[in-house]
């Protein structure tokens, strides 16, 4: 569903190819050393950094992508900080996904709510940022993803700033909100228990490229030298 | 990738570039035509010209040095009694001062400090005989302290109150004296920013013009920018006026240039935030105590004593007259546009230079970086010359004391350009970096970008940005009064005047009106704009 076709960027002194394809619904973790690339590969996809080489491709679903503006693209990303405006309501940062000029109709209004609800925040909505806790904006803001109904959902290590507890009951979440709305979820994660937890798929990127694809319970059994060093695991 | 400028932001763009750059390069053509018309000779050579040049450097260093030592005492002093019952007076007094036009506090100063002034009454009543010392370099060095003073201060304990509470807790810890803070803490924190206050304070007190004007008392007190002034009004000597300019102008790029090599760069108006609350471990010496509490009266008595005198001579019984004198009005008038005027077109130079910078920062740095230049050129043209290119450059075309009140407007605008542009571009390129992907995610852009992000997020910065300019420009002398016309009169003109001619009731009344004018000008327009706290 979704195809990266020789698709390179170059970052300062850093080169990046990708060659991947990943199959609809799919919960995706993709795994790295620092610097390894991984949030590039979300950037591409979302349209915050473009590709230089006139042969790339990337496409979602049967569409190209790599040429449109981030706010078109069918995917929406949660970031690991900075996903709330810090002078708008809850629910105004919610609503900023269906109508970016604020304006909601009835029905769109009850979407909000609904959102809020699904998302756990029932009747926080006129709550500012600085006055929810750290899980509670992020669940804000995957309330968000949720109303700007993209089948993409981009995560760049949303929950690392968690508690162990909260991270948990996040990637439940997460992975429930999945399943519901046939997302498809790209995950970047420093987390082997997300890997195992929350995604059906590793993608391993060493040095600016993908390094291995596969289930996550054989990542994490794998016996190339790369994933064992990541890991942690000596030889 | 960043959400590009429309059509409709670029024209918008065009518009403030023009309005900075055509009077830069009016004034740059109308002195090239000057330069073959100067007897260059006969300037280099002249001996007044360069007893002017020193005398600025001279009493430019005093004061810097006068304003930097008595604000590090100050600061230091704030920065340990945090509970001194004063320091809330103190401060807002500083605040104010920030925004009191000159003409007031040099008003304020001849009250206290003039041959039948305060000072000199408590002089003879000790039986001392009536002193004439204010009118020359005590008098400039009174009046450039007093603005300076709070200026460097307010910098200074920001940075002192920036020191977090572990390294206190830790020197309590190592058991250092008061001495040892200094050497080991206080000042590595306040060294850095020295070098760009000093050259700050210096240009500052460099290019002051109604300073001067009013308290050198003559030829051997007088600084180029008022020399400038002299040779166009008194002399009818532009070529003259053009050599002193381009002198000022090669001067003012040093001073800047030097700070800016020096040092790392400070924030004009910062707010105070005590984070660490009586944490040092040198607050219980009594000799500290005492020095201390003599620093902070006497900073207090500096500031407060001038202001409480201008309105004190306010309180006298020519308020009916002067109430219903009709110049008066004309003048709160003319002042009351000038100032809302020049701020409003600042704020349009100033949001134009930001959004093609911001616009061109991904695309082109050079161009991005061209465009902040912009903004800090200006710094170097000190307002009396690039008036006085204006003056040369109009005044072959037009009446020139037909359009005089644009100009004025015009001239103070770019004048608070550098400050509208230091306070708006922190805040402003802020937003893009917090949220400038999440704009372009959301497809958050245009008007409804404007609306719901920029406007809530810049309201406060604007609103004190505008305020600054406004106060700034209500109390403009040097502009006004070299585009003045009997016609047309402000504030602080009609003051001028009458302190000149010796109506000292009149003159009290006006700077009450005048003072009252810039202080509503800056609250009304901080509320209004910045809506409510937070």
């Amino acid at each position: 569903m979704i195809n990266f076709k020789q698709v390179s960027c170059c970052l300062g002194q850093q080169q990046f190819l990708y060659d991947l394809q990943i199959a609809q619904g799919q919960v995706v973790a993709i795994m790295g050393a620092s610097g390894s690339g991984k949030s590039t590969l979300l950037n591409l996809l979302a349209g915050f950094i473009t590709t230089d080489d006139d042969a790339a491709r990337i496409i979602i679903g049967d569409q190209r992508v790599d040429l449109l503006e981030p706010a078109v693209r069918p995917v929406t990303t949660l970031f690991q900080e900075h996903n709330l405006f810090a002078h708008m309501s809850a629910f105004n940062n919610l609503a900023l996904g269906i109508r970016t000029s604020l304006k909601l109709s009835e029905i769109e209004k009850t979407q909000v709510d609904k959102a809020l609800e699904q998302v756990g925040l029932k009747g926080l909505g006129s709550r500012l940022p600085k006055e929810l806790s750290g899980g509670q904006r992020q669940r804000v803001a995957l309330g968000r993803a949720l109303v700007r109904r993209k089948p993409v959902l981009l995560l760049d290590e949303p929950f690392s700033a968690l508690d162990p507890a909260l991270r948990q009951e996040m990637s439940a979440l997460v992975k429930r909100l999945a399943m519901q709305n046939q997302l498809t979820v790209l995950l970047v994660t420093h987390e082997p228990k997300d890997a195992l937890e929350l995604a059906n798929t590793v993608v391993f990127i060493e040095a600016g490229k993908v390094h291995w694809t596969g289930p996550s319970a054989a990542f994490l059994q794998h016996k190339d030298t790369h994933i064992k060093a990541y890991l942690g695991q000596s030889c | 990738m960043n959400s590009g400028l429309s059509k409709r932001w670029l024209w918008f763009s065009s518009i403030s570039f023009s309005l900075v750059l055509m009077p830069l390069l009016l004034a740059i053509v109308s002195f090239a035509s000057y330069i073959w018309q100067a007897q260059w000779l006969s300037y280099i050579f002249d001996t007044y010209t360069w007893r002017v040049v020193w005398f600025s450097w001279w009493q430019a260093s005093l004061s810097t040095l006068i304003s930097l030592s008595a604000a590090v005492l100050v600061a230091r002093a704030l920065a340990r009694r945090q509970s001194f019952v004063g320091r809330w007076l103190l401060l807002r007094c500083f605040s104010v001062a920030l925004v009191v036009p000159t003409i007031i506090a040099v008003f304020g100063i001849i009250l206290l400090h003039g041959k039948y002034g305060y000072v000199n009454q408590l002089w003879s009543w000790f039986g001392g005989q009536p002193q004439s010392y204010v009118y020359g370099i005590t008098g400039i060095l009174l009046a450039h302290v007093f603005f300076n003073l709070p200026l460097a201060t307010r910098i200074l304990l920001q940075r002192l109150e920036a020191i977090n509470g572990e390294t206190w807790r830790l020197s309590s810890q190592l058991g250092m004296n008061s001495k040892d803070l200094w050497r080991h803490i206080e000042w590595p924190h306040i060294k850095g920013v020295l070098p760009q206050l000093a050259a700050l304070v210096f240009a500052l007190c460099f290019t002051s013009f109604a300073i001067v004007m009013t308290l050198g008392g003559g030829p051997k007190a007088t600084t180029i920018e008022v020399a400038i002034f002299q040779a166009i009004r008194f002399d009818f000597d532009i070529a003259k006026a053009v050599y002193l300019s381009l002198l000022q102008m090669v001067f003012c790029g040093v001073i800047l240039w030097a700070g800016l090599r020096l040092g790392r760069s400070i924030d004009i108006f910062v707010s105070i935030q005590t984070s660490t609350k009586n944490l040092r471990p040198d607050l219980k010496p009594f000799w500290g105590i005492v020095s201390d509490t003599l620093v902070l009266v006497l900073a207090t008595l500096l500031v407060l004593v001038p202001l409480l005198a201008v309105v004190i001579a306010g309180i006298n019984t020519a308020w009916f007259d002067v109430l219903f004198d009709l110049r008066l009005w004309n003048a709160f008038n003319n002042t009351l546009w000038v100032a809302l005027g020049s701020a409003s077109v600042s704020l349009l130079m100033a949001s134009g230079l930001l959004l093609a910078q911001r616009h061109w920062r991904d695309r082109n740095a050079s161009a991005a970086l061209a465009v902040e230049w912009m903004g800090s050129v200006i710094l170097v043209v000190p307002p009396l010359v690039l008036a006085t290119g204006l003056f040369i450059g109009l005044n072959r075309h037009v009446n020139i004391f037909a359009i005089n009140l644009y100009i004025v407007v015009l001239v103070n605008a770019l004048m608070g350009l550098p400050y509208m542009l230091r306070v708006l571009s922190v805040a402003y390129l802020k937003i893009d970096k917090d949220y400038g992907r999440l704009c372009s995610s959301l497809g958050v852009q245009g008007w409804h970008r404007l609306q719901q992000v920029e406007w809530p997020i810049l309201r406060k910065p604007i609103s004190l940005a505008l305020a600054l300019v406004a106060a700034m420009s209500a109390g403009d002398l040097g502009v006004v009064a070299l585009f003045g016309s009997p016609d047309i009169q402000t504030l602080p003109l009609l003051m001028y005047q009458r302190l000149g001619s010796y109506q000292s009731d009149a003159a009290g009344v006006t700077a009450v009106v005048l003072l009252g004018l810039c202080l509503t000008i800056f609250v009304v327009l901080e509320r209004l704009v910045g809506g409510k706290g937070d």
